[in-house]
């Protein structure tokens, strides 16, 4: 065997195998895990989460579920699922063994029950049950037995209009035991309260898109009379959809919307401005990029729930795609995960997702069941990896960020927090590499003025010497041809 | 008196713009090879400029590449513009011969070309905040060249300043009229050879049965 061919047979065989690797790294989901690159093209990936096992309301043991709503896990690890069709609140522990069932709540005496209820929250600081009592226009608040505390019904107020139905959607509370409740009829942002039930206002508004026509209604407004103006057409924003609440208490909102990607998510600030601005994500897009194409119509992401995970990365789940797209807590997309479909890992009519530790949970109320999705140890990597990095630990990140090279060649964060811990390390024509690769315009050109001072430092003496010799080849060049040292008649008389 | 080479005509026009393009007209100095390399590195510098400028500066998406722009915006446009140029200051009295605005504006063409190519070099040698140096050297470049240019084709046809300004104008307009036909060409002949490569193939196919 020729060492010509040798080689060839090596390589061929290096090729086979490293198909065949990919091939089985990826066949374990049900769907292409993919992520997106520098220029927003989607780019395979590999899998951050793997989904586990699903539950319904059967193995749980309470009954099929019908349409469940909204789901909670409390800070002494229970679920709380809003069962909405069957008017009913379920609640297990984190293995879906069954607690108990709430119908009926006990407001003074009183009985009540819970008509369509589409939202649940668990308050941290009290421990006090909230829920979403849709069709009956209240929110409940009681203890974790049942006994009713307060309800929340429609403010009577001048600010609430009072034609405007009160259809509760998702309720949360924050530390200073301020209400908010997301109400579907209004778009002003969430209704809120304080803690004695009295109505406060509205909080978190998103803002209208500059479009075209807002455009053009802002400019006949200026210039039509007050009566015209009554009758034309009001802009309002898109009102948001759901929010949640992260560890230092702060508010994050999503919008379901497929034309707008305005105030797509938000981290509110207290007095309701967008903080994920000030981070420098303002071109972040949401969900996916680009919409998927169908033969006869496209569909674009739509946002229906947010989840602050342990780390302060944003879980936000797409009802259109069935994804659940996670992001860090600077809008760095982590991972895509899930799908549409029938199998294990995609859904039809997901609606809510939630995470513990290293799992994520989404509510299906199509499908009536919860998947559980665990971190592959891919995720693990690129979730210590990101959590290294964000703290300001670059050194401590290159290994894993290596690691996760070795999984994924297409992770662009990678290369980034390489870079940096090559950067500080001063090495900085590595760091310009991996700069290049992944594209970071900014960063190369701090890596290169880097460079370009040790290049300087390290040949200053030597370029001097070089500049002075050229000055004085060219004087001497000047003066000889002046004298007529090239001149060819010259020369030849002097012979 | 000024009797140059054809090379150091280039230097006489490109350092003396206000008479330089006159003494080119009477000492018939211009030289068309010249003007072609100039034109050529025109195209280089096109190429260069986008796609090998500092990656401090500038990210290209390099998925794709295509040359047909660059080769528009280097070779075709320019001709355009002789061509178009040509044809409409013959109907104004303008003494310009095609050969001669052919010359005058690639000469005029050299300051731009030459600081596109320093900048390209330059933007490998500056960080991101000395941007100010390299800017400066395009804009001078440029700005040399419009100087050029006008002074340029007021010399090739013998017009008053005003008359310069108001033939480019009609200039443009010529040049959008031939690029509108020649695309147009290049369908209608897309055209036929589609309808020739279907006959083609009808007959293959009968033949075959």
């Amino acid at each position: 065997m020729s060492g010509l061919k040798k080689l060839i047979s090596i390589l061929s065989a290096a090729a086979i195998a490293c198909s065949l690797a990919t091939m089985t790294a990826s066949a374990a989901e049900s769907y292409d895990p993919y992520s997106y690159d520098r220029w927003g093209d989607a780019v395979a990936s590999q899998a951050g989460y793997t989904a586990d096992y699903f539950v319904d309301g059967t193995t749980i043991g309470c009954g099929a579920f019908n349409e469940p709503g909204d789901f909670f896990i409390t800070e002494d690890n229970q679920f709380y699922i809003a069962d909405k069709g069957n008017n009913r609140i379920v609640v297990t522990d984190l293995d879906f063994n069954l607690i108990e069932i709430l119908t009926e709540f006990d407001y003074n005496g009183e009985k009540l029950e819970l008509k369509a209820p589409a939202g649940v929250f668990v308050d941290k600081y009290t421990d006090n049950l909230y829920i979403c009592d849709t069709d009956n226009s209240r929110v409940i608040k009681c203890d974790r037995d049942g006994n009713v505390d307060r309800l929340f019904e429609k403010p009577k107020s001048e600010l609430y209009s009072q034609e405007l139905t009160y259809n509760p959607q998702k309720v949360l509370v924050d530390k200073a035991g301020n209400v908010y409740v997301v109400v579907k009829s209004v778009t002003k942002g969430a209704v809120m309260y304080n803690a004695d039930g009295d109505f406060l206002g509205f909080y978190g508004a998103n803002r209208v898109e500059a479009t075209a026509e807002v455009i053009m209604n802002a400019f006949w407004n200026t210039i039509s009379t007050q009566a015209q103006r009554e009758h034309s057409t009001k802009t309002t924003p898109i009102g948001f959809t759901n929010f949640d609440l992260d560890d230092d208490g702060f508010i994050y909102t999503v919008t379901d919307s497929q034309e707008i990607k305005t105030d797509a998510v938000k981290k509110l600030s207290p007095k309701g401005t967008n903080i994920l601005e000030t981070l420098g994500a303002t071109d972040v897009v949401f969900g996916d990029i680009d919409p998927a194409y169908y033969s006869i119509y496209t569909k674009n992401s739509s946002l229906t729930d947010i989840d602050i995970g342990p780390n302060g990365e944003m879980n936000i789940l797409d009802f259109a795609h069935g994804r659940v797209f996670q992001y860090d807590k600077l809008a760095n997309l982590m991972f895509i995960v899930g799908g549409t479909g029938e199998q294990l890992g995609t859904f039809r009519n997901a609606t809510s997702v939630e995470s513990y530790d290293n799992h994520l949970y989404v509510l299906d109320s199509r499908k009536n069941s919860i998947t559980v999705f665990t971190r592959t140890t891919f995720g693990e990597i690129v979730t210590e990896a990101t959590n290294l990095y964000n703290d300001g630990y670059y050194e401590e990140s290159y290994e894993p960020w290596c690691e996760v090279l070795k999984y994924d060649g297409n992770y662009r964060r990678a290369y980034i927090g390489i870079g940096n811990a090559l950067f500080q390390r001063e090495e900085y024509k590595e760091a310009m590499k991996y700069y290049k690769i992944s594209i970071s315009r900014a960063r190369y050109s701090k890596a290169f003025e880097g460079y370009r001072n040790e290049f300087l430092e390290k040949y200053f003496s030597l370029l001097l010497v070089l500049v002075v010799l050229l000055i004085v080849l060219i004087v001497v060049y000047r003066k000889a041809k002046k004298r007529g040292v090239f001149d060819r008649k010259r020369a030849k008389r002097r012979m | 008196m000024l009797d140059l080479t054809k090379g150091q005509f280039v230097k006489h026009v490109l350092f003396h713009p206000f008479e330089g393009f006159e003494d080119l007209r009477w000492k018939k100095g211009g030289s068309m090879r010249i003007a072609v390399v100039v034109l050529c590195l025109l195209f280089v510098e096109q190429l260069a400029y986008d796609r090998m400028y500092g990656f401090q500066y500038s990210v290209v998406y390099d998925k794709v590449f295509n040359i047909v722009p660059y080769f528009f915006r280097s070779f075709i446009l320019f001709l355009t513009f002789v061509v178009a140029n040509w044809a409409m200051c013959t109907l104004f009295d303008g003494e310009g011969s095609m050969k001669n605005i052919f010359i005058d504006t690639a000469y005029s063409l050299i300051p731009f070309v030459a600081s596109g190519l320093i900048a390209t070099v330059l933007s490998h040698i500056f960080v991101e905040d000395e941007y100010i140096f390299i800017s400066a050297i395009e804009i001078i470049g440029t700005a040399w060249t419009v100087v050029l240019f006008l002074s340029g084709m007021k010399a090739v046809h013998q017009f008053s300043f005003g008359k310069t300004l108001a033939l480019l104008l009609l200039t443009v307009v010529a040049m959008i009229a031939i690029l509108f036909l020649l695309i147009l060409l290049l369908t209608l002949f897309q055209q036929v050879l589609i309808f020739i490569f279907s006959i083609y193939t009808e007959l293959s196919y009968r033949l075959r049965v």
